[in-house]
């Protein structure tokens, strides 16, 4: 305001204001002091509304700039457990597992199992196959026994021996990731029409079956798309897609999951899954040392 | 009588569990009915070469081996198992043995089990110390291939809570065959699964014999190693050590250690009584689905070698068995006993033992 005062002064202050005269002989320089006070009133009034003018706008576009920044990442955790629900649907239930192998995209043998699950980390596979009939699996948290009817004992596993072809216990057994692999979100990501969050799935422990997944799942549910599998050693050896889902007593669940080998490529394995029921299963059912036959 | 205070507590035991069950009654009103059965029929033959005794060179048999399980709202079971063995050695003669045979009754966390049942308490694959209730361990046919080993008659009682076991056992020898050498047992179990270790604590006593106590453990390390490990005191000390190591590709190595003292409990029939502590030791190596190709994942092969570490004689076997379809396989199986004629494993009548079969399952 002190420039524009100077301004102001400066134009009063013009040398040819004070040597013009009027008609009347009255000193013309006051009625031009006059009005020149007026248009500067004008023009300050003016630049005043201008600033406020300016200001305003600027406010109001840094708050619409605010409003549309783009929102906090969503919650990893909360994504995951919701994406789980689509293959555990209750807290015990009963399922029927059919695994079957492909070379070259010829069918090549079948498998069929029956799934106990109880709570996050209690898995009892029993094996209905004519080749395998008698042998049950039994998984608690990191622990594996396969009972075994020519041994008549309950025979403790390690992780690396597998169940059937591409599918190891892990992937039949093994379904809550949520308890299993600490996620983080990486991006969202279209796959084919469906826009998808990606995480990044870390094994919690060491005897989980992967040490890392690539997790797609939906958006707009959290049902799982696809997967891919790692090592510890960084190797990707499996992808899987999550292909079909099914209404089972009343839930969406998954009906049909493909696992395809990723170090020989013509291989690949479909679990179908039918007879999901919510199930009460006593713990005897999971208690490491059975030895029945069936 | 020694086996009179286990039948008080078996009775006190069954009384509570009654009660359990009164209690424990179903909400629902259904009653669910499962049932599971199998059949295999075994058709072997097996060609001895080399033979030092004068008996026939070939044995032949057939065995026809149903099983059926009947399961009634998660409450009562009924398991039989039988083996029907037609052998044609010097003459033909058929059998039925009865493998198991025994009802089961569920309540609450007890679990009771009457009847012959096939109980495998000791962890070793070829050798066991505490298995007292086990059939026998052969290292040269660890799984029973021919499915040829029968259960104990026994009352067992089974209290399952969380991730502890109690089982108390009482067996009896009256049905055993006479060169058994089987006694009425006793047995009383605790097992327990914590931090990976799954271990158990046994005690109990054969009628005019040995009171026995033992432990067992079992952990798995990391991806690809399991432990397991046996020590039992019966008269001596009995120790038992093995380990097994999964490749990334599926070969499996299981080596086991086995140290028994020698009384008439662990003595094989080719040892001498006055021959001391014995010393076995067991290797073998094997895969399941030879490799993951069309016309290889059929194929499983495996072999092993049992060795007494005493005489220096062992047993080499080795088994190629094919699968054809979902029903049918066919194997190869063959021992090979290498020792002098003294020795334990040496002293069989034959220099090679070979085996050709086919298998059906339904």
């Amino acid at each position: 305001m002190s420039n524009v005062n100077q301004f102001h002064t400066s134009s009063v202050h013009h040398p040819s204001a004070h040597f013009a005269e009027g008609r009347d002989g009255t000193n013309p320089s006051h009625y031009s002091t006059f009005t020149q006070r007026r248009r500067e009133k004008y023009v300050n009034c003016a630049l005043r509304t201008l600033l406020l003018l300016v200001l305003s706008g600027f406010l109001i576009t840094c708050a619409l700039v605010a409003h549309a920044a783009p929102a906090k990442a969503p919650d990893a955790d909360e994504i995951l457990k919701r994406s789980d629900t689509y293959r555990n649907g209750w807290p015990a239930f009963v399922t029927h597992v059919k695994i079957t192998n492909y070379e070259s995209g010829k069918p090549d043998e079948e498998e069929l199992y029956e799934v106990s699950q109880k709570g996050t980390d209690k898995t009892y596979v029993e094996f209905m196959s004519p080749r395998d009939k008698g042998r049950h699996l039994l998984m608690l948290g990191d622990d594996m026994w396969v009972y075994l009817p020519d041994t008549s004992r309950p025979v403790r596993i390690t992780p690396l021996e597998r169940l059937s072809g591409d599918a190891s216990n892990g992937d039949v057994a093994r379904t809550n990731y949520a308890i299993d692999y600490s996620p983080v979100y990486v991006r969202t990501e279209k796959v084919g029409t469906e826009e998808c969050h990606v995480l990044d799935l870390t094994a919690k422990r060491k005897g989980a079956t992967y040490q890392r997944i690539l997790y797609w799942v939906r958006v707009s549910d959290a049902r799982p798309v696809k997967a891919e599998f790692y090592l510890t050693s960084g190797k990707h050896i499996k992808s899987a897609t999550f292909d079909e889902y099914a209404e089972f007593d009343g839930k969406q669940l998954l009906r049909k999951f493909t696992l395809y080998d990723e170090i020989r490529h013509n291989s690949h394995s479909i679990l179908e899954y039918t007879g999901t029921v919510p199930r009460a299963l006593p713990d005897k059912l999971f208690y490491q040392g059975r030895s029945d036959r069936f | 009588m020694k086996s009179a205070p286990a039948i008080p507590a078996f009775l006190a035991v069954l009384a509570a569990a009654f009660c359990v069950h009164a209690q424990d009654a179903p909400a629902s009103s259904e009653k669910s009915v499962e049932t599971r059965y199998s059949v295999a029929v075994i058709d072997d033959a097996t060609f001895y070469s080399n033979l030092s005794a004068p008996i026939p060179t070939t044995l032949n048999q057939v065995l026809v081996e149903p099983t059926f399980s009947l399961h009634y709202d998660n409450r009562w079971s009924f398991s039989t198992s039988l083996i029907s063995d037609t052998t044609t050695y010097s003459d033909t003669a058929t059998q039925l043995h009865v493998r198991e045979t025994y009802a089961g009754l569920s309540a609450g966390d007890f679990d009771f089990t009457a009847g012959r049942k096939l109980v495998r308490w000791g962890t070793g694959y070829a050798f066991t110390a505490a298995g007292v209730l086990d059939p026998p361990r052969d290292p040269t046919n660890p799984t029973d291939r021919l499915n040829l080993n029968e259960g104990r008659d026994m009352i067992k009682a089974d209290w399952v809570h969380g991730p502890h076991a109690l089982t108390l056992a009482w067996s009896t020898a009256a049905l055993a065959p006479a060169a058994s050498n089987l006694h009425d047992t006793t047995a009383f179990r605790y097992n327990v699964l914590v931090h990976g270790f799954d271990t158990s604590l046994i005690a109990g006593n054969d009628r005019g014999g040995d009171s026995f106590g033992a432990l067992t453990f079992t952990r798995v390390l990391g991806q690809a190693w399991e432990v397991h490990g046996e020590a039992a005191w019966r008269e001596h000390e009995a120790i038992l050590l093995g380990a097994k190591y999964t490749m990334a590709n599926g070969i499996r190595f299981i080596g086991e250690f086995f140290t028994p003292p020698n009384i008439p409990y662990y003595r094989d029939a080719g040892v001498s009584p006055t021959a001391g502590r014995q010393h076995y030791a067991f290797l073998y190596a094997g895969k399941s689905r030879l490799r993951e190709r069309p016309g290889w994942k059929e194929w499983d092969v495996s072999g092993s070698i049992g060795c007494n570490l005493n005489d220096h004689s062992y047993t080499g076997v080795f088994d190629v068995n094919r699968w054809f379809g979902k029903h049918v396989s066919s194997y190869v199986h063959a021992e090979i006993p290498v020792g002098s004629k003294t020795s334990e494993y040496g002293s069989a009548p034959y220099s090679t033992a070979t085996s050709i079969g086919m298998r059906f399952q339904l």
